[in-house]
């Protein structure tokens, strides 16, 4: 591509893409779609993750005064940029940052040419360590890489957004998610690809990188240095609130509530909770204890396969329905159903959720795929690319399937449960009506999700807090976080989750907005390494072991 | 009067090898030249330390190889190195002390701005806690 227009055509691509965002934002927000919204019968659904299943108790003096200085932080954050003109429609509350995430997925997916699909099979070839070669610079296999990423990303979402969006959505909301999840594949493609490209390899051997090293490096070598720097501060402050609150607070606030379901006593006492989890996860992120992480990390790939399974049984159990089921799903998809909020209330149910669930775009998956050991970046994009397939096509899909088969969504008596959001509960009830007693693996299962999630996103924030003040400083970043474990235990607020919300989606802004101007790189990357591959130039390792 | 025992702490970026080459021009020789690299303490949750790819160990034989580079370089093989791990600047001063050495000679980080509110120097850490002569040098790439 000629570099005198690259900079103009990148240009006009970020200006499009942010004016289909915006004409989008508007449309529904206008009142030919107020319109058709106004036979919904039930109120539409805040579209806060967090806010589902925060935990109805009276909050004290002192959390009334907590909740005071986190609205007003929201408040503050959200004048200062802009997210409640932009993020937010009046009629669906519908972020902008989704419309955003979704445009740029359509557009990475036509872009890298169906990547999710033909580079499939690959990523499971490369993913299960055929092409691994010691000697690759690195610190861990693609597999493990994927491995620490998911553990990320799988957790409530899966279990109690999804719930939500079946219940408030409606069934349709399903084939929207797996949509937005196979989409979202091009986007981890794209963002991994870059991580792996951008990444800094230090004298010790250690690999730094991430979102705010290709938009900084990336940038700057296409002339855009303070451009680049800019959008590298903007994600990487915004990481550490996302970090703080969805990667914390939300997590903790969750997982009590759905431990709350089973443990008497524990939702009224929450602070011991809180007090427990803010000990496990300091005696790891201070106390250095490092077996505790590794045993998570091993732990949850096994949770999960629990999950699946077991969802996996219920569906056998009634493979009589699932014909019917499916054609529900597909049907309501394209339907206008009031109750769901019209056409695009249950598009917008399932894309957010998919969003919410598997991060894709939002550029933090970026910093755990940047360690693996390869030669070539492409190589760990194309590994990426099957988390939002494990992540929402698989997991979100099943617990969905379980929600629609057993027709918990319009069970009439957990109306109650549905409108108070508590979609982890929801799940538990569908799951337990089926396999009697599962609501107690399932709310052990939340619990040790909820955990992965924070260790993860402690490394993820951690990373963002040395970007910005030097490796020095991370003791104060590891004690702010466990800060965070306690208060999320406490503060049953929506304001500290909203905040954590506009940190972990505005994060896509900075993200997606830089890789636009990268994007031409990457294509080209791709095709080489396609060209390449298809030859058979890449030689096939029989035995387990880094990267030819 | 030449020095008997110099300290040099390396960071191995661009400035370490001039860095070198001077302590070499203040040292009666390359032998009472000690270089010293600090390693920050390893976090627990990274996936590299969580899956066991990244240890002590292995940073520390990176840095070996660092550390050969530079003295080949140099053409200074007689040249000390040591590897700690922990707080910079307490840990270099603690080095000097322990050798005995005369004169610690070591670039100036240079930060400005967050960086520098938050992190302080360890130029300015060791010059608190050294009890010798330090020579603080200023870097080229200072930010």
């Amino acid at each position: 591509m000629n570099p005198t227009i690259l900079p103009h055509s990148t240009l006009v691509r970020v200006a499009l893409l942010f004016g289909v965002a915006l004409l989008l934002g508007f449309y529904i927000d206008s009142p030919l779609f107020a319109q058709e919204s106004t036979e919904a019968v039930p109120p539409p659904p805040s579209i806060e993750a967090p806010s589902e299943t925060v935990p109805a108790r009276e909050p004290s003096a002192f959390e009334k005064k907590l909740d005071g200085v986190a609205g007003y932080l929201v408040e503050k954050i959200a004048a200062v940029l802009f997210f409640n003109v932009l993020f937010f429609t009046d009629s669906y509350n519908i972020p902008l940052a989704v419309i955003w995430l979704v445009l740029g997925a359509i557009y990475f997916t036509l872009r890298m040419q169906f990547i999710s699909l033909r580079a499939f099979y690959h990523a499971i070839k490369v993913t299960m360590g055929k092409y691994d070669r010691p000697g690759s610079e690195g610190e861990v296999s693609h597999f493990q890489a994927l491995t620490a990423a998911l553990s990320a990303t799988v957790g409530l979402g899966n279990i109690a957004g999804v719930a939500i969006a079946v219940a408030t959505g409606g069934p349709g909301a399903t084939f929207w998610m797996i949509v937005a999840g196979f989409l979202g594949m091009s986007s981890k493609f794209v963002e991994c690809t870059l991580g792996q490209k951008y990444r800094q390899v230090r004298s010790d051997g250690r690999i730094m990188g991430g979102a705010m090293y290709y938009l900084s490096k990336g940038l700057a070598e296409k002339g855009m240095k303070g451009f680049g720097a800019f959008l590298a501060t903007i994600f990487a402050i915004l990481c550490i609130g996302g970090s703080f609150g969805g990667g914390n607070a939300f997590q903790v606030n969750q997982s009590l509530n759905a431990l709350g379901e089973t443990v008497p006593g524990l939702k009224e006492n929450g602070w011991a909770y809180g007090l427990v989890m803010m000990v496990l996860v300091g005696i790891v992120i201070i106390g250095g204890i490092r077996r505790i992480a590794t045993i998570a990390e091993k732990i949850v790939p096994l949770m999960c396969g629990v999950y699946v399974a077991a969802c996996l049984f219920i569906l056998f159990k009634n493979s009589a329905l699932i014909p019917a089921a499916m054609n529900t799903i597909f049907t309501e998809a394209f339907t206008s159903n009031a109750a769901y909020g019209g056409l695009i209330g249950v598009l917008v149910q399932g894309f957010k959720r998919a969003a919410f669930s598997n991060e894709a775009g939002v550029g933090s998956a970026a910093i755990a795929h940047s360690a693996a050991k390869t030669r070539y970046p492409v190589r760990e994009g194309v590994v990426a690319l099957l988390e939002p397939f494990i992540d929402t096509i698989v997991v979100c899909t099943m617990t969905a399937l379980v929600i629609v088969i057993t027709g918990a969504y319009n069970n009439p008596e957990y109306s109650e449960m549905i409108a108070k959001n508590q979609g982890a509960a929801l799940t538990s009830k569908a799951m337990d009506q089926q396999i009697e007693g599962f609501k107690y693996i399932l709310s052990g299962a939340v619990v040790l999700f909820a955990y992965s999630t924070m260790i993860s996103w402690s490394y993820y924030g951690e990373r963002c807090w040395t970007y910005l003040f030097g490796d020095r400083s991370s003791m104060i970043y590891r004690v702010l976080f466990i800060v965070m474990v306690f208060l999320g235990s406490i503060v049953s607020s929506t304001n500290v989750l909203d905040l954590s919300d506009l940190m972990i989606l505005g994060m896509a802004f900075p993200n997606i907005l830089g890789i636009l101007f990268l994007t031409g790189d990457v294509k080209r990357d791709l095709d080489d390494y396609w060209s390449r591959y298809k030859k058979g130039e890449f030689e096939v390792n029989t035995d387990q072991g880094a990267d030819s | 009067m030449k020095k008997n025992c110099v300290v040099v702490p390396v960071d191995f970026s661009n400035n370490t090898e001039s860095s070198v080459r001077q302590a070499l021009e203040l040292a009666a020789g390359e032998e009472k030249i000690h270089l010293v690299h600090v390693l920050f303490a390893l976090d627990a949750v990274s996936p590299g330390v969580v899956f066991g790819g990244v240890t002590d160990e292995s940073r520390m034989n990176h840095i070996n190889e660092k550390f050969a580079e530079l003295k080949l370089r140099l053409d200074a093989p007689k040249i000390e190195s040591e590897i700690r791990v922990g707080n910079p600047g307490l840990e270099i001063a603690d080095y000097a002390a322990e050798i005995g050495a005369d004169l610690i000679v070591i670039p100036s980080h240079g930060y400005h701005g967050v960086k520098r509110l938050v992190l302080g120097s360890v130029a300015e850490r060791v010059i608190r806690h050294a009890s010798c002569d330090v020579l603080v040098l200023r870097r080229s790439d200072a930010e």
